[in-house]
């Protein structure tokens, strides 16, 4: 298992944003956590990546316990955070050179330069990020998060604020990587984009999980992930 | 009147959102008990200092708190913008709503003016009165003084808001009206024996007012603040600027640091952020400008007291304030999924902060030599270095990456001024006794550095309140 949570919880005050969570994900899966707006999904990726601690409970990556090796575990996988953040006053390229520089990445330039092609956004390289469209910006959170080709990626909504071309893009990109034996866990509200990708989910409200399985279980009984999502959260209120 | 009071309540809610509204409620009174305190002690000082000298210093004071205030902000507005994000500032609707940008700069310094009159100089006046009926001062002389304070403090404000705008017009006529400044004031106390202190209206209103001088004052407030919203100058964005990478040859030429690309990231803030250059000027070089001057006007008359080691130490104080400014250009948001520590960041910021402080080493060599003091330059640094190492430390354990909020929390305040003010009052008298012994004073490097290693557990440990 390449990630291992046992009975994760974390309150804030009196809030409880996510309550005793256990989820085992093998190496190759794409999960999906889906839910919605509020519902825990990001305070999950932050835990499980070693950004907050959580109240309760026990998180492993890659072998690894979070709680112990916080910034460790951030040096081998990739994050795409909720809200795109680069620096303001670095460029685009710059702030590629600075992640790889915090990431010990060897042939930095030619693989900036990649990431800059994939995404078509070589004009945007010379630009303050302060200046650059919300697009633009996530773009360069996707480029940052797979920059080390890690082996284990979490990506909070990757595909917000981009044009269907460059959304089409890092969906094949995110197939082609886990064809290849990598591993992504993978937030999102965007059910259809869930259904198209996946192949685990798992569906959280308000704290609690309220699903867990693989995709392909709903789709061979010719089930949409949206009716059982909306069905089972509606339930659950 | 509308948007003036909605600004006022975004204040509120900015700091209060920050670290509670209570916390921050209790601040101006934090600051009205500290200058009562303060003011007990002015029987003694008057033994010391005459009464003109010292309603000197406080005016020279309240200017620099005008310049500070107004300069934190115009360029605070950096602060809040990444932390709330620009949409939700009034001082940026003019992008999205039918308001000028002349009318929201105008309610913008109105609501500074209203904001930091009682957050600060509302409190020091409560507190200095209160205190008049212990120390045997008069109290309508003590009133009469703070109109002429508040008269001070606003003009601070106003020459801060001018300057500004004129900076952001260019830089170069800036730097060439205050060399003009300079050279003007140091001719005329040379060459045709002006009594520096008359060169301070709100001071000389003190002691001879008169119609003129109440006309002058009320241009001196007004002019600068008018020019100011004339010549208001917007920065949009600029989309199609493109910059060089330097990111790269700046970080190999500070490769003596472990992290030479977090430093070279800080000077690329520096230079390419709103006011670049102009933030030093601001908020170090103007503060230092003023309080060699008050010191020069204050102790000149008295041979026991060595400017130069008093100077030493009011600049390691203004020194420390630097650190502020670095981490004001980014958030840890920026980091949070890097595989970077808060303690990382933390060093960096230390290492930008050494190598900016080259300036404070420049600038008390060349007091030094100016003032023919050099036999005291070893001991005056020793003090520079220490003090500026030892407040440093104390930010950094009380706010880690986060001083310019965190400072406005009541508590954090009284701790750290609890912290900071024995050891400046110690090291006042020291250099009052006898300068050579501070030869000594870098043995306070090691707790110093103790406080900077524990804060570096505090702030990895660090987690937030809410999410």
């Amino acid at each position: 298992m390449v990630l291992e949570i046992n009975n994760l919880t974390k309150k804030f005050g009196d809030l409880v944003a996510v309550n005793n969570i256990s989820i085992s994900i093998a190496e190759g899966e794409l999960f999906g956590l889906l839910g919605p707006n509020g519902s825990g999904k990001t305070t999950m990726i932050k835990m499980l990546t070693g950004q907050i601690k959580p109240t309760e409970g026990t998180i492993n990556v890659l072998g690894l316990d979070v709680l112990k090796n916080p910034v460790k575990v951030r040096e081998l996988v990739g994050i795409i955070p909720e809200q795109e953040s680069p620096p303001s006053f670095l460029t685009a390229e710059e702030y590629l050179e600075f992640v790889g520089k915090i990431r010990n990445i060897e042939n930095i330039k030619e693989k900036c330069d990649r990431w800059f092609h994939l995404l078509d956004f070589e004009d945007q390289r010379n630009i303050l990020c302060r200046n650059l469209s919300r697009g633009t910006r996530q773009k360069l959170m996707v480029a940052q998060a797979f920059l080390h080709e890690p082996k284990l990626a979490f990506i909070d909504e990757p595909l917000i604020n981009l044009d269907p071309i460059v959304q089409r893009t890092i969906k094949d990109f995110i197939q082609d990587y886990i064809k290849k034996g990598n591993t992504i866990f993978f937030c999102t509200h965007i059910l259809e984009i869930a259904e198209e990708i996946c192949t685990q989910i798992g569906i959280i409200d308000k704290g609690k999980l309220l699903h867990l399985g693989p995709i392909q279980e709903l789709k061979d009984k010719k089930q949409h992930l949206e009716d059982f999502f909306i069905k089972l959260v509606k339930e659950e209120r | 009147m509308k948007i003036l009071k909605t600004m006022m309540k975004e204040e509120w809610r900015v700091h209060a959102n920050l670290f509670g509204g209570a916390m921050f409620a209790f601040f101006p009174l934090l600051i009205g008990i500290g200058t009562f305190a303060a003011s007990l002690f002015l029987p003694y000082l008057r033994t010391i200092i005459p009464d003109r000298q010292m309603l000197l210093l406080a005016h020279y004071l309240f200017i620099l708190l005008g310049v500070g205030i107004g300069a934190f902000g115009l360029f605070g507005r950096e602060v809040m913008n990444r932390r709330f994000g620009q949409a939700s500032l009034i001082a940026y609707s003019s992008r999205t709503l039918p308001v000028s940008e002349r009318t929201i700069f105008l309610n913008f310094i109105i609501k500074d003016v209203i904001y930091y009159l009682f957050l600060w100089i509302i409190p020091i006046i409560v507190g200095f009165v209160l205190a008049t009926p212990f120390v045997s001062i008069s109290t309508i002389s003590a009133i009469y003084a703070c109109g002429t304070l508040v008269i001070s403090f606003l003009v601070g404000l106003s020459l801060v808001f001018f300057l500004s705008t004129l900076y952001a017009h260019s830089s170069k006529i800036l730097a060439a009206l205050l060399v003009s400044i300079i050279i003007a004031v140091l001719v005329l106390i040379r060459y045709y024996a002006v009594d520096i202190t008359m060169l301070l209206p709100s001071y000389s209103m003190f002691y001879q007012p008169s119609l003129l001088k109440i006309l002058l004052l009320i241009s001196l407030i007004l002019f600068p603040s008018a020019i100011s919203l004339i010549f208001l100058k917007v920065d949009y964005p600029e989309k199609k600027r493109q910059y060089e990478n330097n990111l790269g040859s700046l970080s190999d030429r500070l490769k003596f640091s472990a992290h030479s690309y977090y430093v070279a990231k800080d000077f690329l803030d520096m230079k390419r952020s709103e006011g670049g250059l102009g933030k030093i000027i601001f908020s170090f070089l103007l503060p230092v400008a003023f309080t060699w001057v008050f010191l020069y006007i204050f102790f000149e008359k008295i041979p026991t007291i060595n400017i130069i080691m008093i100077f030493a130490i009011f600049l390691g104080i203004v020194s420390s304030s630097m650190y502020n400014m670095l981490t004001e250009f980014d958030t840890f948001n920026s980091y949070m999924f890097l595989p970077v520590s808060v303690s990382t960041v933390i060093k960096s910021k230390i290492t930008s902060y050494m190598l900016i402080n080259i300036i404070s080493l420049i600038i008390l060599l060349l007091v030094a030599m100016g003032t023919n003091q050099l036999f005291y330059f070893i001991p005056a640094l020793c003090s520079l270095v220490t003090i500026s190492v030892y407040a440093l430390s104390m930010t950094i354990y009380f706010t880690g990456l986060h001083p310019t909020i965190l400072l406005y929390n009541a508590k954090t305040f009284s701790q750290y001024v609890l912290s900071i003010a024995p050891v400046l009052f110690i090291f006042t008298i020291v250099s009052i006794i006898n300068p050579i012994i501070l030869l000594a004073s870098p043995i306070l490097l090691f707790p110093s550095l103790y406080v900077v290693k524990q804060s570096y557990k505090k702030w990895d440990n660090w987690q937030p309140l809410s999410f």
